[in-house]
């Protein structure tokens, strides 16, 4: 096993020829490096910043921001072996059929290939991410005989599962830096390549390929160290869905609009996962749900579960909602209006509610695609003299409609089982106590049209032959599944393609 | 007098008054005047809460025409059929934000308007 190699230590001639260069050691870079370690390929994994945090590192990350209100730019993601898994809280869930299908009534939506592309490469990612063996949504007979399960009535809302990453014994989640690093440096074929931050990816002049990378290390005070270049057979842009639009974008010395953005797409459709809190109260007749709503709950064989509330795509196609994952929250107490709301309902229905509890409700939305919620280059530069990131950041009216349309239909079949009742809060209340996933998603999304994509089906920049793009950057529609476990199969798929077309 | 029929007229006397002030006070059950709707406000168990409830519906029709409604939507079943029938067909309306079948915003709102 050999320790990582400091880009720091390298000589500014050093020129490093790879068959593959993947930039970024997040979940996508180091999945695909330890996809293809048993290839005959040399990999060179490029991470910008070190094995742990780094604050001038970190600092690379800074940008500006516009529109409604967002984590800063350098706050939301983390620049060091393992990407933003090191903040990652393991939530796990697929995407659902539908988050794949184009929709006419959402613009823009749909992926270039079905659920059923991705399907093989799940139980890889699953054991990736090690959220236990695949459960989801199986998980309900077995979590079902531990307590019994809010008995929604028929209708469009479903109680679906989210599965949690977990290392050794109980330790929460897979942080993929720390979890991997042994298994990166065992790999024979693969370097790993800290401190080493690129500058440019520089195309051939008829910019139909990558001719090389040019990379720098910071020095000691945080300013521009070395420079030295690497030229390899094939480049994996997988930097994070806000780096790898910046990185297409700075290179711009060949496509003066930067690389893939000929169409104007590149940094487009930024999208984020909304988590407000306190979007709903969930009133309980019987008291207290089963623990598996509020809480994680461990099953005996190992995996970690905890339920939400989903629309069912059935219900999504018919009325034209995007997802959503609405989770109970801590208890709460109802005012006078309320008691009242539940002791008329409750009597009206011919239920007993004296042991009734009230619960908030959180959840985390899809956000419909939108062109003009995006990143693009400010004048500001980093220290490497790379201009740094400007987010105008937008959230419709319609992204709340229309989960308001799913909160309603939960209310429904909470009375039609008369288990319960749901009070929908208004909507400055979600704004006030707005959060977000940190998923960031969309920005060089997939198209086998380069006309609305940036990148085809494998993944690969439209036009430019041997460069490709992983991660939840190429998500064309975003769904409301966390996107780790997602990504990191989508990133497996793209090894198998690189694995026929380096073969 | 015999010891059993004092027993007996105190027996008498203490359920007379408290069916009197069952009857005549709120001190056991609150007492509304009669209206010309008490044939559909009977549907409600606790009044005094339907009132709050009903206070929160907007732009509720006249008593006489929310009366008029609810005879027709509580004949068939009662208010559990009614409020069953709304769930089912998705007639729901939102009171300050909670979710609750019509028949019920509508007979609250007919509470609170007498």
């Amino acid at each position: 096993m050999t320790a990582f190699l400091d880009a720091r230590t390298l000589s500014s001639a050093t020129v490093l020829e790879p068959d593959i260069a993947i930039i970024g050691g997040g979940p996508a870079g180091i999945s695909l490096a330890l996809a293809l370690a048993d290839t005959k390929l040399n990999i060179l994994l490029l991470e910008s910043g070190a094995e742990n945090f780094d604050p001038a590192n970190q600092k690379m990350y800074g940008g500006s921001r516009s529109g409604v209100s967002y984590i800063a730019l350098d706050a939301g993601r983390l620049r060091f072996l393992g990407g933003s898994t090191n903040h990652w809280g393991g939530w796990c869930r697929p995407l659902d059929d539908i988050d794949f299908e184009a929709r006419e009534w959402m613009p823009h939506s749909g992926w270039p290939f079905p659920k059923t592309a991705l399907v093989p490469y799940y139980n890889g990612a699953q054991a990736l991410v090690e959220a236990g063996p695949w459960l989801y949504d199986k998980a309900s007979a077995s979590m079902g005989a531990q307590a019994p399960l809010l008995p929604l009535g028929e209708g469009g809302v479903y109680t679906s599962w989210f599965q949690f990453s977990k290392t050794r014994d109980s330790e929460l989640p897979t942080y993929f830096g720390h979890r991997y690093q042994d298994a990166l440096k065992r790999a024979a074929k693969v370097m790993p390549l800290l401190h080493a931050n690129i500058t440019g990816i520089r195309l051939s002049s008829d910019a139909r390929q990558v001719d090389h990378l040019d990379v720098a290390t910071l020095n000691s005070q945080g300013g521009a160290g070395k420079r030295f270049t690497v030229k390899p057979r094939i480049t994996v842009l997988a930097a994070g869905g806000m780096e790898n639009a910046r990185l297409l974008l700075v290179s711009n010395d060949v496509m003066k609009s930067g690389i893939g953005n000929q169409n104007d797409l590149v940094g487009r459709f930024f999208a984020d996962n909304p988590t407000p809190r306190d979007v709903a109260t969930l009133v309980s007749f019987a008291g207290p749900p089963a623990p598996c709503y509020g809480s994680n709950v461990t099953l005996e064989n190992g995996p970690i579960l905890r339920a939400t509330f989903s629309p069912t795509d059935s219900f999504r196609r018919a009325k034209q909602v995007a997802g959503s994952l609405t989770t109970v929250e801590q208890a709460v107490e109802l005012d006078e209006a309320g008691k009242a709301a539940v002791i008329t309902t409750a009597i009206a229905l011919g239920v007993d509610a004296s042991n009734a509890k009230a619960y908030s409700l959180g959840c985390g939305l899809e956000l419909l695609p939108d062109p003009e919620r995006r990143l693009t280059l400010s004048d500001e530069k980093d220290a490497l003299g790379l201009p740094r990131l400007k987010l105008h950041m937008r959230v419709a009216d319609e992204d709340f409609r229309l989960y308001h349309q799913t909160l309603r239909e939960l209310g429904r079949q909470l009375l039609a089982s008369g288990t319960g009742m749901l009070r929908i809060n208004r909507r400055q209340d979600w704004s006030k106590n707005m959060d977000w996933g940190n998923h960031h998603l969309g920005t060089t999304r997939m198209n086998t049209d380069p006309k609305q994509g940036v990148v085809d089906a494998d993944g690969q920049v439209h036009g430019v032959a041997n460069l490709y793009v992983a991660g939840s950057s190429l998500f064309p529609t975003y769904g409301a599944s966390n996107p780790t476990l997602n990504l990191v199969a989508l990133t497996l798929r793209l090894a198998d393609h690189l694995k026929k077309v380096t073969a | 007098m015999r010891r059993r029929t004092l027993l007996a007229s105190i027996v008498v006397a203490g359920t007379a008054v408290t069916a009197g002030f069952y009857r005549f006070t709120d001190l056991f059950v609150k007492h509304y005047p009669p209206t010309p709707y008490d044939d559909v406000l009977t549907a409600l168990v606790d009044r005094g809460q339907a009132v709050k409830l009903g206070a929160l519906v907007r732009d509720a029709p006249a008593p006489e025409a929310l009366a008029a409604k609810l005879r027709g939507l509580l004949k068939p079943n009662g208010l559990a059929g009614a409020a069953r029938s709304d769930i089912a067909a998705g007639r729901l309306v939102e009171l300050d934000g909670w979710v609750v079948p019509e028949s019920v915003a509508l007979l609250s709102a007919l509470a609170a308007k007498v």
